[in-house]
């Protein structure tokens, strides 16, 4: 393996020191002078047409300075999903919302908006707006609302796109072979249904936004955004605005994503905007944490059914997966989560037959979008518990079962880019002693109510988007008159560690210390366009940029110092900040480039990356005890063993490993939003929404393997994702070890398990 | 609105302060419901009375055969206190199942009984120790028993307006009594119980002298067992009759289908269990064996 400085160490985050002391920026804090806060009015109906609305009251009020609502603000349509602005043709990107309509279609959807000197008082003339509404039918169920007498909840018209009822986008059909044939050459096959609940990303920092218009129309807005760039091209797209007279940053930071604002930060951004322009004032908005929780995209529950078909031996033969998520009331990125589902759901084990059909519907609930795994979850809780049947079925080990069926490269898959690398096998062999799976039905007595049990599912995800979607990167990387470097990237650092990250690769190929590196990220006036955070990507395709652009200006400082020193180019090299050639001629960075300065030049590397793709791999093991008479299911430890191609800062890694497996246990046991039979969420606050805390932590066991990518910065792949993608599963697996029931519906409640019990009992 | 915030470091300064206002100020202690409260609109004093710098507050004493404790007493207090754990355990479980730690830290025994929710944890536990609350006001003190002062769902009898409770007191265990506490919750951390239970209980000669059991939350307010205690008192203690004893709690108890908390029949199939295990604790605590 390669030898490296910088890379591979876990150097301290560049936002370490400001964040431990609180000191750290985050859109919630800003404030300009003569700043108004916006409130917004909320729909109390799932679906419904405003007949009358009426803001004159509201608009009296002393403190007031403006009311938004449909019949004053723009109603050009756009997607507040990053989808709009990457949708390659002939795909269609549903257009379906403005920022106010004439129709509301879910409980919390925006009606109106006030900005007011005060929260207070914007909060008070709320009450004072008077709408009439005029009640239309809703549905909430996904397959109720694709029956044909199921009421519309958009209708076909320009911008957006259904295929079919109440289906927006287009259904996906992916296949490998012919699977009747597969199913008909299988000696066992298996065909289950799995039911997925409403997931909430509740990140820390709630949706925010702060806009200012200039006298020249120009127009600067700092918000949560996870994708400065795109959030400018929607910005610019619903105000009829050029992009170059918009800039959109992070402040720098963001109190977490999890992919809740890839896009706008639901409508915090638009809403800001128009106030702003309204009222030729700064505008500010924070979503409450109700608002966050009501009118945010959320995980899209949905239903998944898996048939697997396979030989004696155990070999695969056929696969067959169909999905259908639940994208509530608006696309967002509803037509893309449904195909990553297929996508991932297919791409981890050969079978010489695949088959997947998928859609999603909208019906009158929060909108989906992307969370953390974006549909990947959903399918490998399905896939993986089938795949544990099938073991039980053949009288195998379901970890030598999944060992004889995982991808290897060159197989023949489903995905349209070759797999180049898997540390799978490794992932799972090292898991399972971590875990001690030899010991697996062998840890209960007969007449025990504490019962324990071991698990694991496996799984893979994405680096990057393409070629699904539009996906490149660009870097501007200088090494600035004094030698110290500087580097500027438009993704953002929503926690993850993508500032040191990024430095880290920058002070690798240039050949100085962290020390000499400075980032700046997420703003769209002073770094080049990029796609931003999502799909696991940072890391991989700005991190390629970053590369690109340091090897061109290290590039320049070598050739200016070759000139300076008299010496052949090739015999040159920097480490540490010292340019060395033969012999013991040096110069230091800063000669080269001080001497640079003066005589008018400066290293500007610019890196322009578009991006193969890159499979990681992951296996997750877990333990737990069941109470057999409540249905309580404890974890005593999980295990979460990754291919991340190559750790760039291993403790950032591991932090993003458990970070995902914590959201996979919530989603494995006790996180889901209910909407009761009017729409409403029952879910709708922290002290409602189960999040596991701090008492309910195992022991949480991250493990690096690395399998380098050729196609990734100095091997490295997506490792964002990953630690959400097969934790549920993992866990579903320990508690059919400990107790026998198969759970089929998440999250694996106290009470659900308690009844699968009682019918295990019956029977 | 609120207009002022006082710290009196007396009784007699704070009920003074009470009359004062008239009705319009409230007393504060941990702040752990009132400030929710406040900041739900559901309740708007003109002055808040914080009671914590009231010294003899704090104080967790023995006094006879009775552990007394001052209204200021906290949740960590009580859950740590060597005291409580050895003659009141089923309080001290209680109170360290409360919220989390900074809740408990700041919220005391008395602002849980007062606030009078169905299933407060350290009133549970306390009806089941048959807790007396002492009352103060400026015409003198009396004292109630802590069941007896729920009025419905978050309404206590205690007049905030006008009284103090100043103290809970209730008779320590002896060695052949024994206690326990047991909650079903979705987490293990800040979740509001979906059922607890209580248990005191005394043994004489292999037998149930007599037994407390009080559950919740599936009434207005802290419920007996009283078919289950009815049951065990005056049986030899048996594996059956405590299991007997367990089934009667979930034949008497009624909670409601909650899309926060679970549905009524899973509540009442695992308030079963919990009964049994509280029952079988505190036997066990008493020096009695199953
Ligand atoms: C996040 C969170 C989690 C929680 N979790 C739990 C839980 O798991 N279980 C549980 O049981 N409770 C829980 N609670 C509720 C609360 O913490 C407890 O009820 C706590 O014991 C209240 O005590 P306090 O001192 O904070 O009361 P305060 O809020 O100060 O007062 C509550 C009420 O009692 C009155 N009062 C207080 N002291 C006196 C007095 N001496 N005389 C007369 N009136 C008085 C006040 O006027 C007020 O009406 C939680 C609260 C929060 C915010």
């Amino acid at each position: 393996m390669k030898e490296y400085q910088v890379v591979g160490k876990s150097v301290r985050r560049l936002d370490a020191l400001e964040k431990a002391t609180g000191m750290g920026t985050f859109t919630t804090d800003l404030a300009l002078p003569g700043m108004l806060y916006a409130k917004v009015l909320r729909s109390p109906h799932a679906h419904a047409r405003i007949v009358k609305i009426d803001t004159g009251r509201a608009e009296q009020l002393p403190g007031v300075e403006a009311v938004a609502c449909f019949k004053n603000t723009t109603r050009v349509k756009f997607n507040h999903s990053a989808t709009m602005t990457f949708t390659v043709p002939p795909m269609e990107a549903v257009l379906d919302e403005c920022i106010y309509d004439d129709v509301v279609r879910y409980v919390g959807d925006e009606v109106a908006a006030v900005a007011a000197v005060s929260e207070r008082i914007a909060e008070e003339a709320l009450a004072l707006i008077d709408v009439e509404y005029e009640l239309l039918p809703a549905v909430f169920d996904p397959v109720k609302a694709m029956e044909p007498d199921a009421p519309d909840i958009h209708i076909k018209k320009a911008g957006c796109f259904l295929c079919g009822k109440n289906i927006p986008g287009e259904k996906i059909h992916l296949a490998l072979g012919n699977v009747e044939e597969g199913f008909k050459e299988s000696d066992v096959i298996i065909e289950e249904t799995f039911y997925l609940p409403v997931q909430k990303q509740a990140q820390l920092e709630t949706q925010a936004a702060l806009a200012t218009v200039s006298n020249n129309g120009d127009i600067t807005v700092w918000s949560t955004t996870q994708t400065p760039h795109p959030t400018r091209q929607i910005l610019s797209h619903i105000f009829q605005i050029p992009q170059s007279k918009i800039r959109v940053l992070n402040p720098p930071y963001i109190g977490g994503g999890f992919g809740v604002r890839i896009g706008l930060s639901a409508k915090a951004e638009p809403i800001a905007v128009d106030l702003a322009m309204k009222t030729k004032k700064p505008v500010k908005i924070v979503y409450d944490r109700k608002e966050d929780f009501t009118s945010t995209d959320t995980r899209h529950s949905g239903i998944v059914t898996v048939k697997l078909g396979a030989k004696k031996d155990g070999t695969f033969q056929a696969l067959q997966l169909k999905g259908l998520l639940n994208t509530g009331a608006y696309c967002s990125f509803g037509a893309e989560t449904i195909g990553v589902l297929g996508a991932m759901g297919l791409s981890v084990y050969r079978a010489p037959h695949m088959l997947y059909t998928g859609n999603s519907v909208y019906t009158n609930i929060t909108p989906a979008g992307a969370f953390r795994g974006f549909g990947n979850p959903q399918a490998m809780f399905a896939i993986e518990t089938v795949v544990d049947m099938m073991a039980e079925r053949l009288g195998m080990d379901a970890k030598e079962l999944r060992l004889k069926n995982i991808i290897k490269p060159g197989d023949p898959w489903i995905l349209p880019y070759s797999c180049q690398s898997t540390g799978l096998a490794e992932c799972i062999e090292k898991g399972a002693k971590e875990i001690g799976w030899e010991r697996r039905g062998t840890l209960n007595k007969p007449g025990d109510t504490l019962r324990r049990g071991i698990g694991m599912a496996v799984g893979t995800h994405v680096s990057d988007a393409w070629p699904f979607c539009g996906d490149f990167s660009n870097a501007y990387v200088t090494i600035q008159a004094d030698g110290s470097v500087h580097v500027a990237s438009g993704v953002p650092d929503m926690g993850t560690g993508t500032r040191t990250t990024l430095g880290q690769f920058a002070a690798e190929v240039i050949g100085v210390g962290m020390e000499h590196v400075s980032v700046t990220i997420a703003d769209t006036q002073s770094t080049p366009f990029d796609i931003g955070s999502h799909a696991s990507r940072t890391c991989y395709v700005a991190g390629q940029a970053v590369m690109k652009a340091a090897t061109e200006a290290r590039g320049y400082a070598l050739a200016y110092a070759a000139n300076m020193l008299n010496e052949p180019l090739e015999d040159l090299t920097i480490l540490d900040a010292v340019v060395f050639c033969r012999g013991d001629r040096k110069l230091t960075l800063a000669e080269v480039a001080r001497h640079a300065h003066l005589h008018n030049e400066q290293f500007i590397g610019v890196g322009k990356v578009i991006p193969q793709n890159a499979p990681p791999w992951l296996a997750h093991f877990a333990e737990v005890e069941v109470d057999t008479e409540t249905g309580q299911v404890r974890l005593l430890k999980m295990v979460a063993a990754h291919d991340v191609g190559k750790a760039i800062n291993p403790v950032i890694v591991e932090g993003q490993l458990q970070g995902g497996v914590v959201q996979g246990m919530g989603y494995a046991l006790s996180e889901e939003v209910i909407f009761d039979r009017e729409g409403r969420s029952q879910h709708d606050a922290y002290h409602k929404y189960m999040l596991l805390t701090a008492e309910d932590m195992p022991e949480i066991k991250a493990i690096i393997v690395e399998a380098e990518d050729p196609t990734g910065p100095c091997g490295a792949k997506g490792v964002g994702e990953t630690g959400q993608v097969a934790t549920a599963p993992a866990i579903a697996s320990a508690i059919y070890d400990a107790v026998g029931v198969r759970m089929k519906q998440l999250p694996m409640t106290e009470e659900r398990v308690f009844q699968a019990l009682q019918e295990l009992q019956k029977r | 609105m609120l207009k002022d915030y006082l710290l009196p470091a007396s009784v007699d300064e704070a009920l003074q302060n009470l009359q004062a206002y008239s009705g319009k100020a409230a007393i504060i202690a941990g702040g752990t419901d009132i400030m929710v409260n406040m900041a739900e609109g559901k309740v708007s004093p003109e002055a808040l009375i914080d009671i914590s710098r009231i010294g003899e507050f704090k104080q967790i004493e023995e006094e006879g055969e009775f552990i007394k404790l001052g209204a200021g007493v906290t949740h960590t207090q009580a859950a740590r206190s060597p005291l409580i754990r050895e003659k009141a355990l089923v309080l001290a479980q209680a109170c360290r199942e409360v919220g989390s730690l900074q809740i408990r830290n700041v919220g005391t025994l008395v602002g849980n009984v007062v606030s009078a929710q169905p299933a407060a944890d350290a009133a549970v536990a306390l009806v089941a120790l048959e807790a007396i609350a002492e009352i103060a006001d400026l015409q003198g003190k009396r004292e109630e028993p802590v069941e007896e002062l729920y009025a419905g769902i978050g309404a206590c009898k205690v007049d905030c307006r006008s009284q103090l409770v100043t103290a809970l007191r209730f008779k320590a265990l002896s060695p052949n009594q024994g206690s326990a506490f047991k909650r079903l919750a979705k987490r293990k951390a800040l979740a509001l119980p979906m059922l607890n239970v209580a248990v005191v209980l005394s043994l004489k000669e292999g037998a149930f002298e007599w037994v407390r059991i009080v559950m919740a939350p599936v009434g207005p307010g802290p419920v007996r067992a009283t078919a289950s205690e009815n049951i065990l008192a005056g049986a030899s203690v048996s594996p059956e009759i405590i299991e007997k004893a367990a089934a009667a709690a979930r034949e008497q108890a009624a909670p409601r289908d909650s899309a926060l908390r679970g549905s009524a029949a899973y509540r009442r199939d695992v308030l079963k269990v919990l009964v049994r295990r509280a029952l079988q604790d505190a036997v066990s605590q008493a020096g009695g064996s199953l």
